[in-house]
């Protein structure tokens, strides 16, 4: 409810607070922009997408009141109309300016949203731009118009200046008008309602597109999921199976259901493309930091992935990424010209989909990794005993070891061994897995596989004493009924499976979880073995019931001390069963 | 536990176990239900029962009548209050559902359980009389944060650090 004396407030509050959110997503491309102009100074379309831009940030940032931005914005147009009048050539250089102006649009966006009232310094970036001088020297000298919007002044016919042409123009018309018209007077309220017809026609452009809360769609997923439970009961009854009227309608209304479920779920996908954009920028920095040369080249940035999965995403590839570059390629050129290679290095990023996994591949071209180079520094680093025999594959997941690095000194990019850690975390905790592939002078591959969705999983319902559970099926290797000749009980260890060449524990669920009821025979149970963790174990349940997709529930705050457990899900009948963590569950009776 | 703050005129709703009577505050209450299935949950108190599907909505549901150790009525029926607060949400089982109470100040007793017997009566905040009828008040949320908190996440398996 709004007390009367705030609504002016809330109303001023709330524009600004949609101004943040639409520059945001206004911004999300340009980075984009400047690294294609770079590779490709030629591109026309590009700058005049990014000049336009700037253009509508200025003007709207103006028309809200965020005046510091609006005046930045404004040198920065300036500076992009002379690289769009082709003043100015596109150099190395002019992109890694732009570039920092472009971050710190971002910075002062990020900063208003967390606060309105926030104040930014850009007079060091403004000089910069203004004293900007093309390295060729053959340019034009540059006159740049004076600030005409000084920071302190009020919202005023004079503050929104030359940021509005007349009401009618449209956006594409702008570029052409913006010398022509540099200072044309007109009211206030003109100029309001053109940027309020110019936020419109932007809304239209941006692929009719909502924002929806996550909270929102996850409530719909749950209803829908509900929806889906009635549907089956509906279906059941006796009564729908005799009628055939109400059989087909019950029919029907299940394949909706169905649509509708599927809806639903895309909801949360979004495409990779944002953070794959954020990688090549991250390649140019680190590779100009090095002072070494680097490209990148993104495949399959349209392969979406479930939003949860993206946000965890983000890091673990900022570290693989940088570390292809800074450890993966060569540092020295003419090695790498005497094996026969582009002196420049390559990075290839790729996203595919893989039954049912997403995996993200981040490639370089370089050495390979030495797995004796990395066992030696890692005895040096006192990570693993002298003595430890390991094999290549074990040698290589060293660098996943905290406080491994292969650096001597710690520099600006890398040598704290933290990042790989961190990769490695992340990623098993989406419940996801990192392989290593690397060949001795060809280069290395990362290979990260992830569930396409934390949200639903594919689940192996199973009866243990009169509960149902689920065992997520990508921790199941094999499920076999064992005979009794196969079963090995111990005193030390003990009951063991004797699988083909195998041997493995073998650990009960109902003990696992606790119950204390009589153990039964293992020839009447069933043997799930997993290969969850490090070596594989065995658990013994008492029956399979089935196979389903589940979605995850998280389990509520008061209950989620509890160990061994990663949610619920509720079943066909309505009544929810717990998923099971089998490695965090057998870690409590010392296996695996 | 503290003294509790009365707040004029706050409507409570009022609930049985076994021949006792409780209430919690109204805007607690989410809404009630019948005695739903439940899926028992391992390393958990005896008073936990377990979590039920509240349309679509996995929630605890506990019995405090084990925790308090008071005797179920053998012919009631059961059902469960819905109580949310501070984004937690938990069912408890209850004999009946009585009434919705205004507590004014003249109704609101000292508090008895100040002090004595901690285990049984953690959670009561006051002790409201109304005619010849008592009733405590009770934060069962609060009482599951914290103290409750600390007995399952001791029975719960804990690796080794």
């Amino acid at each position: 409810m709004t007390v009367e004396g705030n609504t002016v407030d809330d109303f001023e509050k709330e524009i600004k607070q949609g101004f943040l959110e639409e520059a945001t997503e206004l911004l999300s491309g340009t980075e984009q922009c400047f690294l294609t102009l770079e590779r490709d100074p030629s591109n026309r379309g590009e700058i005049e997408k990014l000049f336009r831009l700037a253009h509508n940030l200025k003007g709207s940032a103006k028309a809200v009141g965020f005046d510091e931005l609006g005046a930045f914005t404004h040198e920065l147009e300036t500076f992009l109309l002379k690289f769009k009048n082709q003043t100015f050539e596109l150099t190395a250089p002019a992109v890694t300016l732009l570039l920092e102006c472009n971050d710190h649009v971002n910075v002062m966006v990020a900063g208003l949203k967390a606060d309105l009232d926030a104040k930014f310094d850009s007079s060091g970036l403004i000089e910069r731009i203004k004293s900007y001088v093309p390295a060729g020297g053959a340019a034009a000298p540059v006159v740049s118009p004076p600030a005409s919007a000084a920071p302190a002044a009020p919202a005023g016919p004079e503050s929104i200046e030359a940021s509005e042409p007349v009401p009618a123009a449209v956006a594409e018309a702008f570029a052409a008008q913006e010398a022509v018209a540099q200072a044309p007077l007109f009211n206030a309220a003109a100029a309001e309602a053109a940027a309020d017809k110019k936020i419109k026609a932007k809304q239209a452009a941006a692929d009719e597109q909502i924002r929806v809360s996550l909270a929102r769609v996850e409530k719909l997923i749950n209803y829908v999921g509900e929806m889906v439970i009635l549907q089956t009961v509906l279906r059941a009854q006796p009564q729908v199976q005799e009628n055939l009227f109400l059989r087909k309608t019950v029919h029907q209304l299940g394949k909706v259901t169905k649509e509708v479920q599927d809806l639903s779920m895309s909801l949360r996908m979004v495409p990779l493309k944002q953070t794959f954009q954020k990688m090549q920028r991250i390649v140019r920095d680190t590779s100009s930091a090095l002072n070494k040369p680097v490209e990148i080249e993104v495949l399959g940035e349209n392969v979406e992935v479930d939003k949860t999965v993206l946000e965890q995403l983000g890091d673990p590839l900022v570290h693989l990424v940088r570390n292809a570059v800074d450890h993966g390629i060569e540092n020295d050129m003419i090695a790498r010209v005497d094996a026969g290679k582009d002196p420049k290095g390559k990075i290839v990023l790729k996203a595919f989909h893989q039954s049912g996994y997403l995996v993200i591949e981040v490639k370089d071209d370089g050495a390979g990794l030495n797995a004796d180079r990395l066992r030696n520094i890692a005895v040096q680093k006192g990570i693993i005993p002298a003595t430890k025999v390991l094999t290549d594959k074990e040698c290589h997941h060293l660098i996943f070891a905290p406080g491994f690095s292969t650096k001597a000194e710690v520099t600006e990019v890398s040598g704290r061994g933290v990042g790989m850690d961190v990769v490695r975390t992340n990623i098993e905790a989406m419940q996801g897995e990192v392989e290593i592939h690397t060949e001795t002078g060809k280069g290395t591959t990362f290979k990260v596989i992830l569930p396409l969705t934390l949200a639903i999983i594919d689940g192996m319902i199973v009866k243990s004493d009169d509960d149902r559970y689920v065992i997520p099926i990508s921790h199941v290797r094999e499920s076999l009924r064992p005979t009794r000749e196969s079963v090995k009980n111990t005193k030390e260890l003990g009951e063991i499976l004797l699988l083909r060449g195998e041997t493995l524990p073998l650990l009960r669920l109902s003990t696992l979880l606790g119950r204390k009821t009589k153990p039964k025979d293992v020839d009447s149970m069933i043997a799930v073995v997993t290969t969850v963790g490090d070596r594989p174990f065995s658990i013994l349940v008492d029956d399979i019931i089935g196979q389903h997709e589940v979605v995850i529930k998280q389990l509520g705050e008061e209950v989620r001390g509890v160990r061994g457990f990663a949610g619920t899900a509720i079943l066909g009948d309505g009544r929810p069963s717990l998923i099971l963590e089998l490695g965090e569950l057998a870690k409590t009776r010392g296996v695996a | 536990m503290s003294q509790h703050k009365f707040d004029s005129n706050q409507r409570y709703l009022c609930f049985g176990l076994g021949d006792e009577e409780f209430a919690v505050p109204l805007l607690t209450v989410r809404e009630v239900v019948a005695m739903p299935e439940t899926t028992s949950m391992p390393f958990m108190p005896a008073y936990f029962v377990g979590i039920m599907n509240l349309r679509g909505m996995v929630i605890s549901v506990i019995d405090l009548r084990q925790k308090m150790q008071i005797k179920p009525k053998a012919e009631s029926e059961n059902a469960v209050v819905i109580l949310e607060d501070n984004g937690i949400s938990v069912g408890v089982v209850v004999d009946s559902v009585n009434s919705v109470l205004t507590v004014t100040e003249q109704d609101f007793a000292e508090n008895l359980a100040a002090g004595d017997n901690k285990n049984r009566l953690s959670c009561v905040t006051g002790v409201c009389r109304k005619d010849d009828r008592l009733i405590l008040l009770i934060d069962i949320l609060k009482s599951l944060t914290g103290d409750d908190m600390s007995i399952i996440s001791r029975s719960a398996p804990r690796q080794a650090a």
